[in-house]
């Protein structure tokens, strides 16, 4: 028996790498079309930006749904049922949330760029018919699952927050056209706490405890740590969606406060795990996880002034970039980066002959690029938000456009290097 | 009976220690059944071993030398001494009275991660079974990277360890076979020629 068709055994498979592949693509392209949006929308069009419908709104969801959410149900069909070693459920279905889910964001995002309610409408149904399936898949696999907590637990309130935030995404969506919510700012702000930590930031605390130390071959982090971090997420999420969206400041400031207390647990665990790790020199892939993990906090601290009462030009604008470009951009690139060559190689030997080198299979050129111009992009739109500069505001766009498509070279590389490499496994097997 | 069958075939390095001769007598717990209905027998174990007094046995058949199992009733005070009775058949005494034997003769090396290791005829064998994830890899990984030599090791595992075939090609290693026996994992690595 091959080793990889064992892997391929029946009890908890790894899918045909097309799977999941698929959405890692779409989700690189997403990324790649944001940024293209952004900078059509110019600088001009990124400064004051407070929310409502055009390109920077479009640009906004096809990073939260086409990247982040993207990647994390791509992430989450292939790796939660090898570490809860239940199947997550039938091919089929899974290939149908994508059929519903990357068309429903293209169109979505299509119908927010330009104001056209149909296409928002649509879109926004067929997006949360694709993230309702894969809650439902993923509440199944978790069902019963008791020795995983620091996974279970954080992936059970991202699907909480998922069904909270598809339900504000909803009305919010509807209020474009028919204006019956009392404040739509409000309820736009709970819906992005529930997105931006609930939805996605759990999923990423929660795929930490298993991906972080398996990366850098850190020891396991303890389940007490993941039991605090989720307990005090969870209360965090409470109440800063209930504060913000009812408007009350002190509320708003506790769900802060709490999710800072949860950031520390969270982060004091991954610390421990990587100082006890195997490898002394950390992977390229890391150096856009310290990024994140440093704006972790950042953003915490910064949605302060907007609960506050600060005004939302430029407090709230930028709260909500370094949450979502700052955060999670950063965290989920960085996993995309390790996890594609690392799911190629797993597959690689397939056929029987040797594993593909992971150390091959990933371009270091390709990141480099995109790590300096994604800080670079973050530093310089930060700036210019807060300085209503446009020229710092400008470079910085053209900096994040070149890093998503260092990004997407990245990714076309890697595909390539695991293709030639079963090209040649075939060939071999043939003349064997 | 027990004591006819549990004299075929010595498994463990060293001969049986002074107490085995009491503990021929104690009816043997057997957790193949559970095993083949695929429940984890580990709770009926730890509760058997809960009510066995100092001094007192326990005796358990199974189909692999549980060798976690072992170890952690080692460290609630079981010495222990396993036999392979047949293929599939191990029969392993436990007595309570401080671990003082504990695989007295078998040359086990106990890892950092808790993982223990013994040479074979056909390899340096690792037993990682229920090491918390990604333990069992950081304990084989660490294993390999200390070998030189053409040695052969197989590692006794619960789960099929997909996330472990890159780290191990990085390495200048790869699964050459595996088989999957209830919760017995079985791979043989070796080094890519």
């Amino acid at each position: 028996m091959f080793p990889g068709s064992f892997m391929m055994g029946a009890k908890d498979r790894l899918l045909p790498p097309s799977i999941p592949y698929r959405f890692f693509v779409a989700a690189v392209a997403f990324h790649l079309l944001a940024w293209i949006l952004l900078l059509a929308a110019g600088a001009e069009g990124v400064i004051g930006f407070v929310g409502g419908q055009g390109l920077v709104l479009a640009a906004l969801h096809l990073i939260t749904l086409g990247t982040l959410a993207m990647t994390a149900m791509g992430a989450g069909i292939q790796l939660l049922p090898v570490a809860t070693r239940r199947p997550l459920g039938p091919i089929w279905a899974i290939k149908l949330m994508f059929i519903l889910y990357a068309p429903g964001v293209a169109l979505f995002a299509i119908g927010l760029a330009t104001g056209l309610a149909g296409f928002q409408h649509g879109g926004a149904g067929l997006a949360v018919a694709g993230l309702m399936l894969f809650a439902v898949l993923v509440g199944a696999n978790l069902r019963k699952v008791n020795d995983l907590p620091g996974v279970t637990l954080h992936a059970g309130l991202a699907v909480v927050s998922l069904v909270g935030l598809a339900v504000l995404g909803l009305l919010l969506v509807i209020d474009f056209t028919k204006g019956f919510l009392p404040d739509h700012g409000a309820m736009a702000a709970a819906h992005a706490v529930l997105a931006g930590y609930g939805f996605m930031g759990m999923l990423a605390l929660g795929f930490s405890y298993v991906l972080i130390p398996m990366f850098v071959l850190g020891s396991a982090v303890p389940d007490q740590v993941g039991r605090r971090s989720a307990a005090l997420s969870a209360a965090g999420l409470v109440c800063g969606a209930a504060g913000s969206a009812m408007g009350l400041a002190p509320l708003t400031v506790l769900g802060i406060v709490l999710g800072l207390v949860a950031c520390g647990v969270y982060l004091r665990g991954m610390a421990a795990s990587v100082k006890s790790r195997m490898k002394k020199r950390l992977e390229p892939f890391f150096r856009m996880v310290w990024v994140a993990w440093a704006l972790l906090p950042v953003s915490l601290v910064a949605g302060l002034a907007p609960a506050l009462g600060a005004p939302a030009d430029p407090w709230a604008s930028l709260w909500g970039f370094l949450l979502v470009f700052g955060w999670l951009l950063s965290f989920v690139t960085a996993i995309l980066q390790r996890i594609m060559p690392f799911l190629a190689s797993m597959h690689s030997s397939a056929l029987g002959g040797k594993p593909a080198l992971l150390s091959h299979l990933a371009p270091k050129l390709p990141a480099d690029i995109h790590l300096a111009c994604h800080s670079a992009a973050l530093f310089l739109i930060a700036a210019g938000m807060v300085g209503g500069w446009v020229w710092p505001l400008r470079l910085g766009l053209i900096a994040g456009l070149a890093g998503a498509i260092s990004f997407g070279v990245y990714t076309f590389m890697v595909l390539r290097r695991y293709r030639s490499h079963m090209a040649a496994a075939a060939a071999a097997n043939h003349e064997g | 009976m027990a004591g006819s069958e549990a004299n075929r075939e010595p498994r463990d390095g060293g001969g049986p220690p002074e107490w085995m001769a009491m503990a021929l007598d104690t009816v043997p717990l057997d957790v193949r059944p559970l095993l083949t209905e695929g429940v984890d027998p580990f709770a009926a174990v730890m509760e058997a071993a809960a009510v066995i007094e100092f001094g007192g046995f326990l005796v358990i058949d199974a189909p692999f030398n549980p060798s976690p199992l072992r170890r952690i009733l080692a460290g609630r005070g079981f010495s222990s001494y396993g036999r392979k009775l047949s293929e599939g058949h191990w029969r392993v005494f436990f007595h309570l009275d401080g671990g003082a034997d504990w695989e007295s003769g078998a040359e086990v090396d106990v890892g950092p991660e808790g993982a223990m290791s013994w040479r074979e005829d056909d390899g340096i064998h690792i037993d990682v079974r229920k090491l918390v994830p990604p333990n069992p890899m950081l304990a084989i990984l660490r294993l390999i990277e200390g070998l030189s030599g053409t040695d052969c090791v197989v590692v006794h595992h619960e789960r099929e360890p997909h996330f472990l075939a890159p780290e191990l090609a990085e390495r200048g290693w790869r699964i050459a076979r595996a088989s999957n026996e209830m919760v017995n994992v079985r791979l043989w690595l070796e080094r890519i020629i």
